[in-house]
């Protein structure tokens, strides 16, 4: 035991690393398995990015032009095969891209350190998280290859996966089982990710460091992980059912048998609706902590941000059904839904004003991860006014399932949750990998970007009002005009995320400076810049105290 | 048979054989979404000018004030408080008073848009139960009664819900209440409206009442804000519109007009315009203008969604359930929907065509109906008319 012992303080004393395979595969290492969640939210954004990119190749002009060319000129499979790229893209980018980026890649890195821990509460089950991720990852994209529906393969029944459209009705085909295993194994990963999370926070923070004084980005993790640990389980029941209704003659969802098709529906956006704050809160806490950073000025409201955050984690649980409103729910309901939906704005608003009282009367400095963050505020704001827009049930009648909800969640997400990505990205990439970027190369991606998704999805909005409705191939020659636009939009996007790989191969290859502990300065008040960059392989062997003295909230 | 049924079914038949055409051409250019369309498409209905309302003058300028006031204090912020223009940060962190505002002051707004928001809902959720009775005017009666026979929750209950119109054959004349009438009974079965003058011979007296009220057609954007509207109670359905949708393709029948139901493919791309194709469908819709519509929607496969843009509804037809929704079209014509919730390979191509006709067009297109399935005419037996509907229907294609 001694031995054991001394032989283990010799490793932390040289910072020593496992071999390859056992530090990138057998990984316990919290910021290991972080970087290897931020791979695979990379490797699942480039095939998510990819995958719109062809649909917005399709919708280029009227008619079905593009995806044919895959499909040797059959149009019943373009037809399909677009509507697997909705349902993949919207997959790949909400489960294996925000959210493994968010919690998984950002919670992992910085959780423990924010909060002066020496690594996550659980690290074997942070491991079989992982890998029961990638395993998820790797079903998804067999299902893709498996019929669905008639010979034609993939799912393509939307990410929402309605049955009858999802059972044996709509896609008898193999493709669909395998994206409810793939969906289980994404669960099961996230429902531990979650417990080993709220294990941390409640029971690692450093000496003094009281949840009031924990910093937000921890906040919004631990936010984020009730709202896995309560939603996902419910999801699971959803696709269980499914997954019976399809292969072992149940029919909870078929009203030949006496189901219904709308149950489904409420028990997925039950899971859904706070699946959407899953993606963004964290975004929340990263923002905040950048905008304190480079205001040079504490966080405003501090109490205010965190509650805010556990209030709109706690209605959005109770708002779901707003994503149902032509399901034919009583009007009496669709009341209810509205009221509660609109309550979000509140909080929400509370968010968007604090981080503006935050730089009043800092001193900014306007490095990339800061024009992130406040593209992120702007963008944000804009995708939150239309959602108050939608949460009218009276309006939604007209606007649901048109590109003006496209417009409006692609706003808080593309331009909301990726932009905190970016963010997130930026601010750490020189504590995460010990490099620093090329600022102005930074600052162009971040401006060609913005150029390019406000031109993707601004003109949906006109598409939506126009009565375009989403998840469709081909559409009359009057939405001709707006499409056009949001296509030559992806180009510049695409330009954009080519300037990003530009700065990260130069980053690593070829500038190759060493980034400094904190390279930001007097601002940037959390643990992880007191720590050298890239941090040790184990931090904090003596914890960091707040419980003498200097007991500062950030 | 009467020389003057005569006249009036000779009149019905030419007006049928004119319709097809002048309707096509009046209508489809204000119906359709334009290309490059910035708002809305036209409303079709008076409901649907209260969704425009609502949204164009309501929800757009609140949002987009919001909006520029958050990119205003991020860019004053940028230009103020950056590093060179304050090169020393100011520490302060809360400001009780702020937080109260910027809690408070949205709390308000939502208030303010939520009370138009419920009214609109509540409009369009409720199918109109309006009733009226029709009384001829003799020149000495003032008393005319109106069964307020509602469930109690739908019961006329105040001045609001009646509407009294005087109908001399060739205008209508919408009378105020107290100026031209005052009305007794409020809370009892029955309802008596007294006209201050009598209604003279030859008019008709129409007293209309119901808790379905909504704002007429055409009513400025400025008295709607101040709820300065003419209002308008709105009757209970006249027929109901079966829809049920299937993997490709909607199914209609009438089932107040016999037991007939058709099939709506989308038109082929040589057979319509290009500004058509996607929306044109073979087998169109047709409903009588300026009356209420029930819509009941189920589907037989998957589930699809029942969209027209025009008059702001859209309801998704679900197997195994069946649900309602209803509209009013203001004005004749053709509007175009489609298909709003994916159903599988052919989702963009189940398009919805709802064409508005006058009353007896209607009557004589579902008598066109009822003998393409073996049924007997239902509003008119001359064989000739039928012959000149058929001719309007190929004339119209």
């Amino acid at each position: 035991m001694a031995d054991a012992h001394a032989a283990q303080g010799a490793h932390e004393e040289h910072d020593h690393k496992p071999p390859f395979l056992v530090r990138w595969f057998f990984s316990t290492n919290h910021k290991d398995i972080g970087t290897l969640y931020l791979l695979f939210a990379i490797v699942s954004g480039i095939i998510g990015g990819a995958m719109s990119g062809m649909m917005r190749l399709e919708l280029a002009e009227p008619g079905v032009t593009f995806l044919t060319q895959w499909t040797g000129g059959d149009l019943t499979a373009a037809a399909n095969f677009y509507n697997v790229l909705i349902t993949y893209h919207g997959l790949f980018m909400i489960f294996f891209m925000v959210m493994p980026a968010m919690i998984g890649g950002f919670g992992n890195w910085f959780v423990p350190i924010m909060i002066g821990s020496p690594d996550m509460a659980f690290p074997r089950m942070n491991n079989i998280s992982f890998w029961l991720y990638v395993a998820s990852g790797i079903v998804i994209t067999l299902s893709l290859f498996v019929p669905g529906y008639g010979s034609n393969t993939g799912f393509g029944g939307g990410w929402v996966m309605y049955p009858p459209l999802s059972t044996n009705t709509g896609n008898p085909g193999p493709a669909m089982d395998l994206v409810i295993l793939s969906l289980h194994l994404a669960g099961a990963s996230s429902i531990l990710g979650a417990i080993n999370f709220i294990t941390t926070i409640f029971n690692m923070r450093a000496p003094g460091m009281t949840l009031h004084k924990m910093p937000l980005f921890a906040w919004s993790v631990l936010v984020t992980a009730f709202l896995l640990v309560l939603s996902l389980p419910v999801l699971a029941g959803a696709i269980t059912m499914l997954l019976t209704d399809r292969n072992f003659g149940t029919s909870f969802f078929d009203a030949a048998g006496g189901g219904d098709p709308i149950l489904y529906q409420h028990l997925f956006w039950f899971f859904g609706h706070p699946e959407v704050y899953i993606l963004i809160l964290p975004g929340f806490g990263i923002v905040s902590h950048i905008v304190s950073t480079f205001s040079k000025k504490p966080i405003f409201g501090y109490l205010g941000m965190a509650y805010a955050m556990v209030a709109i984690g706690f209605v959005g649980f109770i708002v779901w059904a707003h994503h149902m409103f032509t399901v034919g729910l009583s009007v009496n309901m669709k009341a209810y839904f509205v009221a509660a939906t609109m309550v979000i704005a509140v909080p929400t608003g509370i968010k968007i004003f604090s981080w503006i009282a935050t730089m009043w009367g800092g001193s900014i400095s306007f490095k990339t991860p800061m024009l992130w963050a406040v593209g992120f505020i702007f963008l944000f704001t804009v995708g939150g006014v239309t959602g108050v827009v939608l949460a009218n049930a009276g309006i939604d009648h007209y606007m649901h399932d048109t590109y003006y909800v496209v417009a409006h969640f692609h706003y808080v997400l593309s331009l909301g949750a990726v932009f905190a990505i970016f963010a997130g990205w930026y601010y750490w990439f020189g504590k995460m990998f010990g490099y620093e970027y090329r600022e102005w190369l930074g600052t162009l991606h971040f401006w060609v970007m913005f150029v390019g998704v406000n031109l993707i999805f601004f003109p949906q909005h006109f598409l939506g009002l126009q009565g375009m409705p989403r998840r469709y191939i081909d559409y009359p020659e009057a939405f001709a005009y707006w499409n056009h636009v949001s296509t030559i939009g992806y180009f510049v996007m695409i330009a954009g995320l080519g300037v990003f790989v530009v700065a990260m191969i130069d980053a690593f290859f070829i500038y190759r400076k060493k980034a400094a502990a904190n390279p930001w300065g007097e601002g940037a008040t959390t643990l992880e810049w007191t720590l050298p960059s890239p941090p040790p392989y184990h931090q904090f062997n003596e914890l960091p105290r707040f419980d003498k003295g200097d007991a500062k909230a950030f | 048979m009467t020389r003057d049924a005569t006249m009036k079914r000779l009149l019905k038949a030419a007006f049928v054989a004119m319709t097809g055409m002048s309707v096509w051409a009046a209508s489809v250019a204000y119906a359709l979404p334009e290309q490059g369309g910035l708002g809305m498409v036209p409303a079709g209905s008076a409901l649907a000018e209260e969704v425009h309302f609502f949204h164009n003058a309501v929800l757009l300028p609140i949002i987009t004030v919001i909006s520029l006031l958050v990119l205003a204090l991020l860019l004053w912020v940028v230009f103020r408080y950056n590093a060179k223009a304050n090169p020393n940060a100011r520490k302060f962190s809360h400001n009780t008073l702020i937080e109260v505002l910027w809690t408070g002051i949205p709390i308000i707004i939502l208030l303010v848009v939520a009370l138009p928001s419920f009214e609109i809902l509540f409009k369009e959720g409720i199918t109109p139960d309006g009733k009226q009775v029709v009384s001829r005017g003799d020149g000495q009666t003032v008393d005319f009664v109106f069964p307020n026979d509602f469930p109690e929750s739908r019961m006329a209950s105040r001045a609001g819900h009646l509407q009294v119109i005087l109908d001399d054959g060739a205008s209508r004349t919408v009378l105020k209440n107290k100026r031209d009438y005052s009305v007794d009974g409020w809370g009892e079965r029955d309802l008596v409206v007294s006209l201050n003058d009598p209604a003279p011979v030859g008019t008709s007296v129409i007293v209309r009442g119901g808790r379905s009220t909504q704002n007429v057609s055409g009513c400025p954007t400025i008295k709607r804000y101040f709820d300065g509207c003419e209002k308008e109670v709105v009757l209970e359905p006249t027929m109901t519109l079966k829809v049920n949708g299937y993997q490709w393709n909607w199914q209609y029948a009438y089932p107040d007009f016999g037991d007939f139901d058709f099939f709506s493919n989308m038109m082929p791309e040589d057979q319509t315009t290009p500004e058509l194709y996607r929306f044109e469908v073979d087998n169109r819709v047709v409903v009588p203008v300026g009356e209420t519509i029930r819509v009941t929607v189920t589907a037989n496969d998957v589930i699809h969604s029942w969209a027209l843009p025009n008059f702001a509804i859209k309801i998704d037809a679900v197997p195994g359930r069946i649900n309602e929704t209803w509209f009013r079209a203001e004005r004749e014509g053709i509007y175009y929907g489609q298909c709003s919730e994916i159903c599988g390979v052919r989702h963009s191509y189940m398009p919805i065509a709802v064409e508005v006709v006058s009353r007896p067009a209607f009557e004589a297109w579902v008598d066109s109906q009822r003998a393409l399935a073996g049924l007997e005419p239902m509003f008119d037996t001359d064989e000739v008319k039928l012959a000149q509907t058929a001719n309007a229907d190929a004339a119209a294609e």
